[in-house]
């Protein structure tokens, strides 16, 4: 799992929950405060009904008087007051709005008003038996939820103290409105706890990603690290954190940089140990054979000759290997090569070779050039010149080309042989690997080598059909042109 | 022609003085820089053949204090070391030749004759090659002591390859060399003369062709060079 994928698991979740419990607690207040805001309004009415009522009680005229009232400090209703309309006509108009109001005598009969709701006016208490525990009461005011004409309302009684006994005063009122007002107010709240929502990932998502970057740099760095050259990582731009891992990711770089080097050396050390007395050998050999008196032997001879000449190959490739092998610094030492000079060079050096084994080299040199090692690209060539020469027909041909094609630079190598089968096409590749019944001197490090060197030059080593398909064509493709 | 070995490893040294003699030099071996210094300081050699490592310093030091004490002796060096560096270095200090270990002998017997005769060929002198013999300054040529007419275009073929005998020859030399000669030069004029050359000349040279490079004129195999047996001889 990525860190930032293991940090946005941790962090997402949590502050979903949190954020959807702050959506939760608002609903409840939001809803609370509305409901306190409407009983308020409610029991403001009725009490400015009482008040007005109070100052002439007994008078049905202010009775009338008093719908009016109600009418007018109902903020919700812009109609104006009509002038003195009757009782009936009053709670009509209240009707009319979805609010009742109903006037009942200390027996609890209906004095004026709604009889329903005269029905479920409480009965002027005694005294403090007012006050229950259900109910909410706001100065004296008595709230209750109740259904009245098939409508579930909140209704406040208020006593209304007169010479014939305490009466009550009752409003109610349906909870459309209200309902509509808390309507819009959970919206608001939940569009705006939603975009909160939102945001809040956001910003938890850009800072996740923008804190990590350090970490996808070196990542990335890792990732250039593929050339296989041991380089050591940048630490200056690595959070603290992460610091000690480098450092001593570098410290292990290091080591193994030192290991490939000592290793690098020993191998071209040996091969160097190697050659003098293997010279010797080839030498001496070689005047045996020519020696009168060896005439019988020849055969013996010849092979004898043939594994020194093997050992002194091997020895050779073994140098050249340990020279392919990429380290730091290499591509700083690079120089533009000229590669059809190197295909001139060389193939003038096969030819005495070729003419003994019947093969006609020729060279179809044009201009091309890499970025490059001039000794390692000789290495390379002149592998795929033996490799060539060695597996060309007597009376073959072998071309040695170099060229451009699209933005890439090539040397090729073509024979007329029996080919390489696409089934081993990989595997020719690898060190030590020799085909079945290859000849020659050969211990299967030349298409290694030349393997190496391609990748340590950016280029890469294809191996195709010859001509009307028949031999191989070796073409190391170069990406590093130098400058022209 | 006596040629002085400075070679410290008893195999090679012996394969080479052998091999060497047989191929008709006279071969002197030293073990020790400091025997070479006095070798060449107080006799003449030909050719001096340095083996880069050896015990008391190496090749190419003794090589600068050959040519700082003024000893113009062509110099080739043998080395097991390959490195770029070295081989820079000792055509800086005025080496005329490399060759790496292990070597072919009939390899180093050609670079010895090449060189010896690069020493030896002043300029606008005569060149012997087997059979011929070319006089480049009197632009006369002898085939076993009688001369060959050859037309001026055919010399100035014959001239540009003698004087890079057993090198190959880019074609556009050769037509650069015709250039002086011919105004309209088709493009197969160096095959025409290359070809009337030979026609003349049979087998007492070999001009080889390689396709897609240019000519080759053949170094001849110096006369008792392949098998032979100095034991019997003697």
């Amino acid at each position: 799992m990525t860190l930032r994928r293991r940090l946005l698991l941790l962090l997402l979740p949590s502050l979903a929950l949190l954020l959807s419990a702050g959506a939760l607690v608002d609903r409840w207040v939001a809803l609370a405060s509305t409901r306190e805001a409407y009983d308020r309004a409610l029991s403001g009415m009725a009490r400015a009904a009482v008040v007005y009522l109070q100052a002439d009680a007994g008078s049905p005229r202010l009775l009338a008087h008093s719908g009016e009232l109600l009418r007018q400090i109902d903020v919700d209703d812009p109609t104006p007051p009509t002038a003195h309309p009757a009782v009936d006509g009053i709670a009509q108009a209240l009707q009319q709005e979805q609010r009742y109001l109903a006037i009942t005598g200390p027996d609890g009969a209906l004095i004026s008003g709604d009889a329903s709701l005269a029905a479920l006016t409480p009965r002027p208490p005694p005294d403090t038996a007012l006050r229950g525990p259900a109910d909410r009461m706001a100065r004296g005011a008595l709230f209750q939820d109740a259904q009245l004409h098939g409508h579930t309302v909140r209704m406040v009684s208020l006593e209304l103290p007169s010479a014939g006994g305490p009466l009550m005063l009752s409003l109610a009122e349906t909870l459309e409105r209200r309902d509509r007002t808390e309507h819009v107010m959970l919206l608001g709240k939940l569009l705006v706890d939603f975009a909160e929502l939102d945001l809040t990932l956001l910003v938890v998502w850009l800072a996740v990603y923008f804190g990590l970057l350090p970490v996808g740099r070196l990542r990335a760095q890792a990732e250039a690290h593929a050339s296989r050259e041991l380089r050591r990582f940048d630490e200056s731009d690595v959070p603290a954190e992460l610091r000690p891992v480098v450092t001593s990711f570098n410290r292990v770089l290091e080591l193994l940089h030192d290991a490939a080097a000592a290793q690098r050396r020993f191998v071209a050390d040996a091969a160097h140990q190697l050659r003098t007395p293997v010279a010797g050998l080839v030498a001496q050999i070689e005047l045996l054979r020519a020696d009168a008196r060896t005439r019988r032997l020849q055969p013996e001879l010849e092979r004898v000759q043939r594994g020194a000449q093997t050992l002194a190959h091997t020895a050779n490739q073994l140098l050249s290997l340990a020279r392919a092998e990429p380290f730091s610094g290499m591509q700083e030492k690079f120089q533009p090569v000229a590669l059809d000079a190197l295909v001139k060079q060389l193939v003038e050096r096969h030819i005495d070779r070729a003419d003994q084994a019947g093969i006609d080299l020729g060279a179809d040199a044009q201009p091309a050039q890499v970025y490059g090692d001039a000794w390692l690209l000789e290495d390379l060539l002149t592998n795929l010149i033996d490799n060539a020469l060695k597996y060309a027909s007597r009376g073959g041909r072998v071309t040695v080309r170099s060229g451009v094609e699209g933005a890439g630079h090539y040397l090729e190598v073509e024979d007329d042989g029996p080919g390489i089968p696409e089934s081993e096409r990989a595997r020719v590749r690898e060190r030590f690997y020799r085909r079945a019944g290859s000849p020659g001197m050969g211990v299967g490090l030349g298409l290694a080598i030349v393997d190496e060197i391609a990748r340590a030059h950016g280029g890469h080593l294809s191996i195709g059909t010859g001509p009307a398909l028949r031999g191989a064509r070796m073409r190391v493709q170069f990406t590093l042109s130098g400058g022209a | 022609m006596r040629l002085l070995l400075v070679e410290d490893d008893e195999l090679v040294a012996d394969a080479v003085v052998r091999g060497l003699s047989i191929a008709g030099f006279t071969v002197d071996h030293v073990a020790r820089a400091q025997h070479a210094r006095a070798a060449l300081g107080t006799e003449h050699f030909d050719l001096a053949i340095l083996d880069i490592g050896l015990p008391d310093g190496d090749g190419l030091s003794l090589l600068q204090a050959l040519r700082s004490a003024g000893c113009g002796t062509p110099v080739l060096m043998l080395t097991a070391r390959f490195t770029l560096p070295d081989k820079v270095r000792a055509f800086e200090l005025g080496a005329d030749d490399f060759l790496m270990k292990p070597f072919e002998q009939a390899e180093l017997v050609a670079r010895c004759r090449a060189l010896l005769r690069r020493a030896n060929q002043l300029p606008g002198g005569t060149v012997r090659l087997g059979r011929l013999s070319a006089d480049l300054a009197g632009r006369q040529l002898l085939l076993d002591g009688a001369a060959v007419e050859l037309t001026r275009r055919e010399w100035a073929v014959l001239e540009t390859l003698l004087h890079n005998l057993g090198r190959v020859v880019a074609k556009e030399r050769l037509l650069q060399a015709l250039a002086g000669w011919e105004h309209d030069l088709s493009a197969n004029a160096v095959e025409t003369h290359i070809s009337r050359l030979r026609a003349k000349l049979g087998d007492a040279m070999t001009i080889r062709a390689i396709r897609g490079l240019g000519y080759r004129l053949e170094e001849p195999a110096a006369p008792g060079a392949a098998v032979a047996d100095p034991r019997r001889r003697s």
